[in-house]
């Protein structure tokens, strides 16, 4: 899901992905970063991202990824359950407190 | 997901491996140097950044690996991997491969064999139309339980018994078709105008016969068959309408019949009918009654009949009917109830295949005991192999390989065994149909029908595939439960465990045994069986004799004078040929053709009420006794003085002395041929010679009379116009037969020779059904014993692989090698003996199936059976022995030190 939210802001490579992955999350998420390219994989195979190679910023060849439509709605509707998964969590919690 | 792109995605990789691996490493690389870059950009020195970079980063070839099965590597890729890996794995173990590639080959081989047999005789429909509504129609007397039907009786059934729709009636012959160079004798079959129509198939060619050509002088018209057609005549269809030489006589060809046609009696027969005449006939002309009216006791018996039974009519409904008109007419006295007249039908499926039906069963399920006995044995060394494999297995399992990814590559082994065994096995089968087409007797029907054609190649690969599900299974299964702690803490202890899993092994075993012993002794009763068949004295020698069929048309040889003449002369030029011994003619030859009884009245007999004086009746000239070795009992046999001119003699049999001249002297006795009619011709009996068995060795032998064809052909259309000439030699009868045909020739070049053949092969062939039944059967059980042997070998070499440590132990603590070899051999014999109980048990049911088979043998013959127990006990102990010497050669210091 957030890999799919930080695509839907701009195409981005592996490792461009990854750092701001941990810059968001303030290292929340420290993971092995191989681990984000197995994912990749999975979402090219199900047709939630596309990638092409292109020229990076610092003149070398490297493969950026984009949301496909699919992408799209794919995340509309997780952030949708997420949203209503939350919500019902900090209910319970904000209950339970008061 | 859109399966499309899952689809695209995997097959894509498939297709771009090399350059998506690549992109990937290229992509992970690139990951890794910026972030360096970026650790450097902290201020770290580039070492230490470079070192921080591959630490966060994890396992590069882990994360390519998850990479490239996330892209959709796995199924196809692998599948092709495990397939390379399982094909490597089997070249590395030829022995092996081999051992399970010929097991299972031998199995699929036989089956499909067998299924080409059942299929092309039990199961392809026959070349009538709407056969389950056809029939054969018969008649039954004491004494004759399967016979002709008379012109009455053919007028009545159409008319009288409602079940019958229709029915047809026919006759076979011969004829010499004279075209071309070579003059050759056809059989041939006489029907009336509808018999085409009644079995519900019209000509390929040309039409059938019309009524007005099935009158007498209806025309000279025929009908050929297919084969005949394209044998002789090139296929030309231009034949239609044109004339060809039959008997001498100018004969319309009007039809050709389709390729496959054969009529209902043909499929037992030896040879096929080829040419088809209108029979011509009226009831007047058979001296029968015209219409639904009855003659005494039905009249003159000799025509065939074909029924089309009424819609819904069952076989046994039309029975009843028949049997109901039947008991009306005794009681009308039409028939005499003594002679226990019966009419009915049999259905054409029966009629055509009933006889073998049973066999080809037996023969099926033999087959397929060999190919479960096949499968069992690649199951059990799969087994074996697994079992030296489990600690591979374990250390893979540990290593993070998926259980069902390792139960999948055994698989794949298994499979692409069982796929090179069904090639293997189709190959087989190609022989073997070749083979069992050779072996079968002629008078198998639709043998020669027999084909590998794509359905019975599918039912092999489907065979094949059933194997591999069979035999891939078990191993597989194991695999999977594998627990590596487990195994390889077991491996290491090395004590006498793995039990639970030889359980299946011992008992796959122990199956195989019985199989093979059911096997065996089927094939061993055959063996005594046919041994007891050819132990029978025919009554003759057939030893150095050869035959041939040769025929003298009316249109050539008109009266009988003239055939008499004939065979004199022929018999004269052959006796001159310096290898010949002796040479003479008869109607019937022994073991060849069934020979019919014809009433007599003989001097001081009489005989009870409503029985006669029936004797077989056979027809010779001078020099058959001899040329045959026919046994002399007193008197004299038939000779030169018995021609046209001298008074009228005839040889019996012991059995008519028996029966009809008891505590008389037969020599002298006198007997009217045909009864008490005036026009009767009286012999006096001249000489009494032994019984032969005439019809089969087997049939009990009726009174019998030979009278010479000088003689016979006295009487009114008694002249006989197809005999066999009979050549005896010192040497081997075949040379003979260039020489003999020469002297045919010299005489008449226009007639045909056909049936030439050792009088040897004859009395064989005359017993090809059980002696075919042997052949299959020993073969099967030859096939089995070895496969069951081979799963003993099997078993054993497991035991003793498994228990190598406590016989080290063992060995230790002062075991001599004997006693070793002793301990290993018992673990194996004890599934022997299993299997020798319930394959005895099997045996003893089974064998029942082939009682009409066997002669002069019970199916639960105790000799036989202990032969076989014997036998296979034998052969199951020398199987465990090699295997069991090699754990008694175990040094205990090097047993001990294995792991």
């Amino acid at each position: 899901m957030l890999v799919l939210k930080l695509l839907s802001l701009e195409p981005m490579h592996g490792w461009g992905l990854s750092y701001r992955l941990r810059q968001i999350s303030h290292d929340v998420f420290d993971v092995n970063q191989g681990s984000l390219y197995p994912a990749l994989q999975r979402m090219l195979r199900r047709g939630l991202i596309k990638s092409e190679w292109r020229v990076s910023d610092n003149n070398r060849r490297a493969r950026y990824y984009s949301i496909t439509a699919q992408g799209k709605r794919q995340l509309n509707e997780e952030v949708t359950d997420w949203e209503r998964a939350a919500g019902a969590i900090n209910r319970v919690l904000r209950f339970s407190n008061g | 997901m859109s399966w499309h792109t899952e689809i695209r995605s995997r097959l894509l990789h498939l297709l771009l491996r090399r350059k998506v691996d690549r992109d990937l490493a290229e992509e992970l690389k690139y990951h890794i140097e910026l972030e360096t870059e970026h650790n450097m950009s902290k201020g770290l020195p580039e070492r230490e950044a470079r070192r921080r970079a591959q630490r966060d980063f994890g396992s590069v070839p882990r994360y390519t690996d998850d990479a490239r099965d996330e892209r959709g590597a796995s199924s196809i890729d692998s599948w092709l991997k495990d397939t390379s890996f399982a094909v490597r794995s089997l070249m590395r173990q030829a022995g092996f491969t081999t051992l399970v590639l010929l097991t299972l080959a031998f199995g699929i081989g036989a089956t499909t064999t067998l299924f080409a047999v059942t299929k092309g005789v039990l199961l392809e429909p026959l070349p009538y139309g709407r056969t389950e509504t056809l029939a054969q129609i018969w008649s039954s007397w004491t004494g004759f339980p399967q016979t002709w039907l008379s012109y009455d009786e053919y007028e009545a059934w159409k008319t009288e018994i409602p079940a019958i729709e229709d029915i047809a009636i026919f006759y076979n012959s011969s004829a010499n078709l004279t075209e071309g160079d070579e003059p050759e004798r056809l059989r041939t079959a006489s029907v009336v105008a509808h018999t085409f129509k009644t079995l519900g198939i019209a000509p390929l060619l040309g039409r059938e016969f019309t009524e007005d050509e099935d009158r007498p002088g209806g025309g000279n018209v025929a009908i050929l068959s297919h084969d005949l057609w394209q044998r002789r005549f090139s296929g030309d269809a231009s034949l239609i309408g044109q004339t060809i030489q039959l008997n001498g006589i100018a004969t319309t060809v009007v039809g050709v019949m389709p390729p496959g046609f054969r009529m209902p009696l043909d499929f037992a027969a030896n040879g096929t009918t080829q040419v088809y005449f209108p029979m011509a006939t009226t009831p007047e002309n058979e001296g029968a009654i015209p219409g639904p009216e009855m003659q005494q006791n039905g009249g003159s018996h000799g025509f065939y009949g074909i029924v089309r039974l009424a819609q819904g009519v069952t076989v046994e409904m039309a029975n009843a009917q028949l049997d109901n008109f039947v008991a009306g007419l005794k009681r009308e006295g039409v028939y005499n109830p003594a002679r226990n007249f019966r009419a009915f039908v049999i259905g054409m499926e029966s009629q055509v295949t009933g006889g073998v039906r049973n066999a080809i069963l037996i023969l099926f399920g033999a087959t397929t005991v060999v190919l479960l006995i096949a499968c069992a044995n690649v199951a059990g060394l799969l087994l074996v192999r697994g079992e030296r494999r489990r600690r591979e297995l374990a250390i893979r399992i540990a290593l993070g390989a998926q259980g069902t990814r390792l139960a999948r590559l055994l698989f794949v082994e298994s499979g692409l065994l069982a796929l090179s065994g069904a090639v293997l096995g189709a190959t087989f089968a190609f022989m073997g149909v070749a083979a069992v087409r050779r072996s079968a007797p002629a008078t198998f029907p639709r043998m020669a029908e027999v084909t590998i054609e794509p359905v019975v190649l599918l039912f092999s690969l489907a065979v094949a595939m059933l194997a591999a599900m069979l035999t891939g299974l078990l191993p597989a299964l194991q695999a999977t439960r594998v627990a590596p702690g487990d195994e390889l803490k077991e491996g290491s202890r090395g004590a006498t465990s793995g039990a639970g899993r030889l359980r299946w092994r011992q008992t796959l075993v122990s199956a195989e045994v019985a199989l093979a012993v059911l096997l065996v002794v089927g094939a061993g009763l055959m063996v005594r069986s046919v041994g007891n068949l050819l132990a029978i004295d025919p009554g003759f020698r057939p030893d150095g004799v050869l035959a041939m069929r040769i025929s003298t048309p009316s249109a050539w040889y008109p009266d009988s004078t003239r055939v008499v003449a004939f065979w004199n002369g022929l018999q004269r030029d052959v006796a001159a040929i310096p290898e010949v011994k002796s040479v003479g003619a008869v109607l019937l030859l022994p073991l060849a053709t069934e020979m019919g009884d014809w009433g007599l009245a003989v001097e001081g007999y009489t005989p009870p009420p409503h029985t006669g004086t029936p004797a077989d009746w056979q027809v010779v000239t001078p020099g058959y006794f001899e040329t045959m070795g026919l046994r002399l009992v007193s008197g004299r046999f038939l000779d030169e003085r018995d021609d046209m001119e001298g008074a009228l003699s005839m040889v019996v049999n012991r059995k008519f002395v028996e029966l009809y001249v008891k505590d008389r002297e037969p020599l002298g006795t006198r007997v009217r041929i045909g009864g008490n009619s005036p026009d009767s011709l009286r012999y006096a009996i001249v000489g009494v010679v032994d019984d032969v068995r005439h019809n089969a060795l087997t049939r009990e032998v009726k009174a019998q009379f030979y009278a010479s064809l000088a003689q016979f052909a006295k009487a009114p259309g008694n002249t006989r116009r197809t005999m066999s000439l009979v050549v005896r030699t010192d040497g081997d009868p075949m040379a003979l037969v260039a020489p003999v045909r020469a002297a045919v020739r010299r005489a008449d070049a226009r007639l045909p020779v056909s049936e030439v053949r050792a009088l040897e092969e004859v009395v064989k062939s005359s017993i090809a059904a059980p002696r075919f039944a042997m052949e299959m059967l020993g073969v099967f059980g030859g096939i089995a014993l070895v496969l069951a042997a081979i799963g003993v070998f099997g078993v054993v070499s497991q035991v003793v692989a498994l228990r190598q440590h406590e016989f080290g132990i063992r060995a230790a603590l002062g075991a001599s090698p004997s006693q070793l070899v002793g301990l290993s051999v018992k673990t194996g014999f004890r599934q022997v003996i299993a299997g020798l109980v319930v394959g005895i048990a099997a045996a003893l049911v089974a064998t029942r199936l082939l009682g009409a088979l066997l002669h002069g043998v019970k199916p639960t013959d105790p000799l036989t059976f202990g032969i076989v127990v014997f036998v296979t006990g034998a052969v199951a102990l020398l199987a465990s022995v090699a295997p069991a010497r090699r754990a008694a050669k175990a040094h205990p210091n090097v047993v001990l030190r294995t792991d």
